[in-house]
């Protein structure tokens, strides 16, 4: 019975932490851009392709599945994963446009992030570091 | 022209292929199975004994990015309504002059209503394909050209749509198989797209000659008369026809609201001008969404043998008599009523089921009732 308890407690400990995992949205440390929560969820939508500044904005996604990603597009574009894939399946067959690229890790965003100007991307808030800069917290 | 542009994008892929450039794979399908609910009943092209091929669909598509904003793109669909033949529903060259103007040369689809650009991809939309009694047009793709511009208007942002074309595929027509020939489709669309609202209006024109063989042979008839100009009004010959879309979406929460108003005008022919519409509710629970459609579709018969002197030649009643029944057997008002389900059991896959109430105001021998159930996906 402890035992079941404690398990118990775990899983619902897991589900707590995941539900109340935060994504932050990162940017290259040096891009001075600021986003508004609507211009983030443009840019993962393929709606806004420049930052304020006029460069050209280069969005990443993590891998499909991935929790984080599901948080990032239930908090910051509002929609389920199916609703983004339907979304992206219109653009993609009727050539419009092309879904983000995916990366397989935190890490490789914040290594994709901090090489290529103009690159943004979401990762899991305790992945950050002095690499990228957080823009925007979902 | 036709065969020459896809002929372009098919060598350019493999060029491309060649070169080792990456393509990208990318697909989906429909598996659709319906049935009519009282013998004798059908619609849709469903009938009271089951069927698994009307509605189905598969298809594959191939596209590489070959730098310099140039890239190209085959989509090849293949229908259960055709024998599964495969042909190409797009094949095209684009060209990305700034990020947000695109350029498409090659075959593509007509942005004539709100879900033609994906028209066939079901995992993209609630239903199992479109209202079929608002999305009636004789064609959907063409082969030409293409321009895309995504601009930002304050808060809204918009796309612009312009195509210009022509279509020659065989198609059914009237209920015969035909060839006919659509030239200079000129088609304009814009949508508004803000949050949660979505606004779109379309308007197409296009000379359409669509050589039906019993109107063929009544024109005939005509021109041995003094009335030859029946026969011109009635047959499809370089006709300019005309179409208006008005749409709207919203998508607010859990809520869906989505309605579509159309309006053919094929000129005086003996195909009559059409207004359909639809307007469909549903409800997002969780990974389910379930939905309700109302809509209805009319066309007045051309009344073309107006002025014609009856029971003084038996010939002229007999022209008579058979242009009356052709331009009649175009009349139409009907209404559906559809309520149905998605279930999004898979992350890319859905699984649908649909009843849909169908009503001849006409004709109430045509009414019916049609269950369809339906996976579909995209990989």
């Amino acid at each position: 019975m402890k035992k079941f308890i404690t398990s118990l407690l775990c899983t619902l400990c897991l589900i707590s932490t995941s539900a109340l995992a935060e994504v932050v949205v990162v940017v290259g440390a040096s891009n001075g851009n600021s986003l508004s929560g609507s211009d983030v969820s443009r840019i993962f939508l393929g709606k806004l392709k420049k930052f304020g500044d006029g460069s050209s904005v280069i969005p990443v996604n993590l891998a499909s599945g991935s929790d984080v990603r599901a948080a990032f597009e239930k908090n910051a574009l509002g929609k389920s994963s199916s609703q983004i894939k339907a979304y992206w399946s219109k653009q993609v067959f009727s050539g419009k446009g092309k879904p983000p690229k995916e990366l397989g890790s935190d890490a490789d965003v914040i290594n994709f992030v901090s090489s290529n100007p103009g690159a943004i991307g979401y990762i899991d808030a305790g992945s950050v570091n002095d690499s990228v800069k957080v823009v925007a917290t979902f | 022209m036709k065969a020459k542009l896809s002929a372009l994008a098919i060598a350019t892929l493999m060029s491309t292929s060649a070169m080792a450039v990456d393509i990208q794979w990318n697909g989906f399908a429909s598996i659709v199975a319906g049935q009519t609910l009282s013998s004798g009943e059908s619609v849709y092209g469903f009938n009271d004994d089951i069927s698994f091929d009307s509605g189905s669909l598969i298809a594959i598509q191939a596209s590489s990015d070959l730098g310099n904003g140039l890239g190209v793109t085959a989509q090849i669909l293949s229908k259960g309504d055709d024998d599964w033949d495969p042909e190409f529903a797009w094949a095209y060259v684009s060209y990305d002059f700034t990020d947000s103007f695109r350029m498409l040369v090659g075959r593509q689809r007509a942005p004539f209503y709100m879900y033609s650009d994906f028209l066939d991809v079901s995992y993209a939309y609630p239903w199992i394909t479109p209202p079929e009694g608002v999305y009636s047009l004789p064609f959907d793709t063409f082969d030409g050209v293409g321009f895309i511009y995504n601009a930002s208007i304050g808060e809204f942002d918009t796309t612009t749509h312009f195509t210009y074309g022509g279509n020659n595929n065989g198609t059914q027509i009237a209920g015969e198989d035909v060839e006919p020939d659509f030239k200079d489709i000129m088609a304009l669309s814009v949508t508004l797209n803000r949050e949660w609202l979505t606004l779109r209006a379309a308007y197409a024109v296009a000379e359409s000659t669509i050589p039906i063989s019993s109107i063929e042979a009544l024109a005939a008839g005509w021109s041995q008369t003094p009335f030859a100009d029946i026969g011109d009004a009635i047959r499809v010959f370089e006709d300019d026809g005309e179409f208006l879309e008005l749409g709207f979406q919203i998508d607010y929460n859990d809520w869906i609201v989505v309605g579509e108003y159309t309006e053919i005008d094929t000129g005086d022919t003996f195909l009559n001008n059409d207004d359909s519409y639809y307007l469909m509710v549903g409800k997002r629970v969780n990974s389910v969404t379930y939905h309700i459609t109302y809509g209805a579709d009319s066309a007045d018969p051309l009344n073309a043998t107006e002025g014609v002197p009856v029971g003084v030649d038996p010939a002229l009643d007999f022209l008579v008599a058979n242009t009356n029944a052709a331009t009649a057997s175009q009349a139409e008002d009907t209404t559906f009523l559809t309520v149905g389900a998605r279930w999004d059991f898979h992350d890319s896959a859905a699984v649908k089921f649909e009843y849909t109430d169908f009503s001849d105001d006409l004709d109430s021998q045509s009414d019916a009732g049609l269950l369809r159930m339906a996976i579909v996906t995209v990989f």
